[in-house]
């Protein structure tokens, strides 16, 4: 997949594969193309040559919504509305599942959140309410651009647990994450992304080695691979 | 089938729901009490004033007019919030999904653009016949008093208007989804206002095509209805124009399309618009539904120039801007236009106000042709260009029925509870009502 702005290029020729069930960890700076790729993956964003193939053809934009969620960051979707009407919506219009509801909000601890306008929460709450609109849709696969920003350590960990348990039930989760401890944490692998370009792709073993191969020292921890490839 | 069914239920709640907690709508609410009594105090108070004076003769009874005394002044408070309040709630509304990132969610719905944006038109829609509710106290409040009130001519009034807020949440949800942020969109919508009123300007002037183009855009329209005229061509072009706003706003509230693709897409419903509405133009069906027929003929004028078969012409000598032309289209040419839609009209002259052209030989002459036979005349009532087309086609006409004058609807009235009501309950109603909505 490819995208450019005029003369900028944003993403060049990016290629990769996402695995059923496992979750996949879009590594990169900022200003690498993570968001930029999952709007181009998720059609909020044209891009300029290429497409996803699923199971081995194309993906029409009509099966694409009904094989991928794409939850962007950095957005305060219907602020004056109540947390529980959001996730009401999200189940449905978005065609979200409702037997999942309860867990969501129990594992995500909203409980104490439901009857607040979404504009009056905290950046983190925000961000908790994204991430449950998100767990209830039933897409097989769900983009999440950056879902522990804005989360507290305690925060971190127990959304990163919740995602675990997600993917556990069968969901594909690819998700962009900045911080490589978060990354390092919860995806079984990884796709480090740098100026527009995959530099690598793999788990931490594959990828340790792709590193020692391009002649890197490293002690075999992401951070060390990814300053090494990117 | 069915997931879209619901789909489109949850649509229309979220829609209502962000209309209810849109602080701009209401600003509207409470603003339609003031302007709509306002207006409706004032016109009352004129038509008082005017009937006090008496002179309900034949000739003055469109005076006594409710349609031209009392509907079109207070409704008019409607044209003024649909100008400059209406644009922000429909920009709010359909803007608002945009800035705060849910339209990246929603999209992600198979829900069709075109869907969307019917649910937000609905809804907006809809909060403007809540806004319009002081118009409908104003209606009631006229029959209290004792006056007199003719079902279609307020039908027309409302549904101009109705047409007219249509046309503004069409031009807001096109700029709204054309533009990144709303602001940009109230600045264009803004603009596109204003440049109707250029366009009706340089129309004044310059006459010609840009009078026939000024005929469509919202005032003249508004004005036409007002007057209880309602013509299809206007109907048509309006209805055309909301189409194609609608249509724009669709097409652009897209995300992840080429903006080529989107330009292309856009270009093809302009091209079809103007297609519609060239075809449209050359309707010339029309329904005068005021009491008084302030916009035809006698019934006995009308069939007798029905009866004339041969070809009627007129060449008017004067200025766009010269008061007695003004005088003449409405009270000649536009009624003859309603019987005799094959008449041909020429305007002549050197000038835009005809100030300076007073002395030229042939100013001011009206020349009238039946048939190839001529005459020239100077005034610019409807007896005399009646009585000129009569006299060239050899027809008589049976002197008018006095029954059929209208005579009008005279009251003396102080419009009482009227400022209580716009100025006191109303807009208590609202602010409670929006203080237990927005919590």
């Amino acid at each position: 997949m490819t995208k450019r702005y005029g003369q900028l290029t944003a993403l060049n020729d990016v290629g990769f594969s996402i695995r059923p069930g496992e979750i996949l960890g879009l590594i990169g700076p900022n200003g690498s193309g993570k968001t930029t790729l999952f709007e181009c993956m998720a059609g909020v964003l044209a891009p300029t040559a290429g497409c996803l193939l699923f199971q081995g053809g194309p993906l029409s934009p009509h099966s694409r919504r009904r094989t991928l969620f794409y939850l962007p960051d950095a957005v305060t979707p219907w602020p004056a509305q109540t947390v529980r009407w959001a996730l009401d919506f999200a189940i449905g219009f978005l065609g979200g599942r409702r037997d999942r509801l309860d867990a969501v909000i129990e594992r995500l601890a909203l409980a104490p959140l439901l009857a607040s306008a979404i504009g009056a929460l905290s950046k983190g709450q925000r961000k908790r309410v994204l991430l449950a609109i998100g767990l209830l849709t039933a897409q097989p696969l769900l983009l999440a651009d950056e879902p522990f920003e804005g989360l507290d350590l305690r925060q971190s960990r127990d959304v990163a647990a919740a995602l675990r348990d997600h993917a556990a039930g069968g969901r594909t989760l690819f998700l962009s994450i900045h911080q490589i401890v978060d990354a390092a944490r919860i995806c079984d692998r990884f796709v480090l992304l740098s100026g527009g370009k995959v530099c690598g792709e793999g788990t931490l073993a594959e990828l340790t080695e792709l590193a020692r191969a391009a002649n890197a020292a490293t002690a075999g921890n992401l951070e060390e691979v990814f300053l090494a490839l990117t | 089938m069915r997931l879209h069914r619901t789909a489109w239920r949850w649509l229309i709640e979220k829609e209502a729901r962000e209309l209810l907690a849109s602080r701009s709508w209401w600003v509207l609410l409470v603003a339609m009490g003031p302007l709509v009594g306002f207006a409706f105090i004032g016109s009352v108070r004129t038509y008082a004033e005017a009937s006090g004076l008496n002179g309900t003769a034949a000739g003055v009874g469109e005076a006594f007019s409710p349609l031209i005394g009392i509907w079109a002044p207070t409704f008019s408070a409607c044209e003024l919030a649909a100008v400059f309040l209406l644009p922000f709630v429909a920009i709010r509304l359909v803007g608002g999904d945009r800035l705060s990132g849910a339209l990246k969610l929603e999209s992600q719905q198979s829900l069709p653009p075109a869907a969307r944006v019917a649910a937000k038109a609905v809804v907006l829609l809809v909060g403007w016949f809540v806004a319009s509710v002081p118009a409908a106290v104003a209606v009631v409040l006229w029959r209290s008093y004792g006056g007199s009130i003719y079902g279609p001519e307020v039908v027309a009034v409302a549904s101009g208007h109705v047409m007219n807020a249509g046309l503004t949440i069409a031009l807001a949800a096109a700029t709204a989804s054309m533009t990144e942020h709303p602001s940009t969109a109230a600045i264009l919508t803004l603009s596109v206002t204003v440049g109707t009123w250029i366009l009706s300007f340089i129309a004044g002037v310059h006459g010609g095509i840009w009078e026939r183009l000024a005929r469509y855009t919202p005032t003249a329209m508004v004005g036409e209805f007002q007057h209880g005229l309602i013509r299809l061509d206007v109907v048509l072009a309006s209805l055309t124009l909301i189409a194609v706003g609608l249509g724009l706003a669709a097409i652009w509230i897209r995300l992840g399309v080429p903006v080529a693709r989107r330009v292309g897409e856009s270009l093809t419903i302009a091209a079809a618009a103007a297609i519609v509405l060239a075809t449209g133009a050359a309707s010339t069906t029309s329904w005068d539904l005021s009491e008084s027929r302030a916009n035809s003929f006698p019934l006995a004028d009308e069939r007798a120039l029905e009866a004339i078969r041969e070809p009627l012409s007129i060449e008017v000598h004067l200025a766009p801007e010269d008061p007695r032309r003004v005088d003449f289209d409405r009270n000649v040419i536009a009624k003859l236009r309603r019987v005799r839609p094959d008449i041909h009209v020429r305007y002549l002259s050197a000038t835009s106000i005809g100030l300076f052209e007073q002395t030229s030989a042939g100013y001011g002459e009206i020349w009238y042709d039946v048939g190839g036979r001529k005459a020239v005349g100077r005034a610019v009532t409807a007896e005399a260009a009646l009585e000129t087309v009569y006299s060239l086609a050899g027809v008589t006409t049976s002197p008018a029925d006095d029954d059929d004058v209208f005579r009008g609807h005279p009251l003396v009235t102080r419009a009482p509870g009227a400022a209580l009501t716009f100025y006191v309950i109303w807009p208590a109603l609202v602010v409670s009502a929006a203080v237990r909505a927005r919590g």
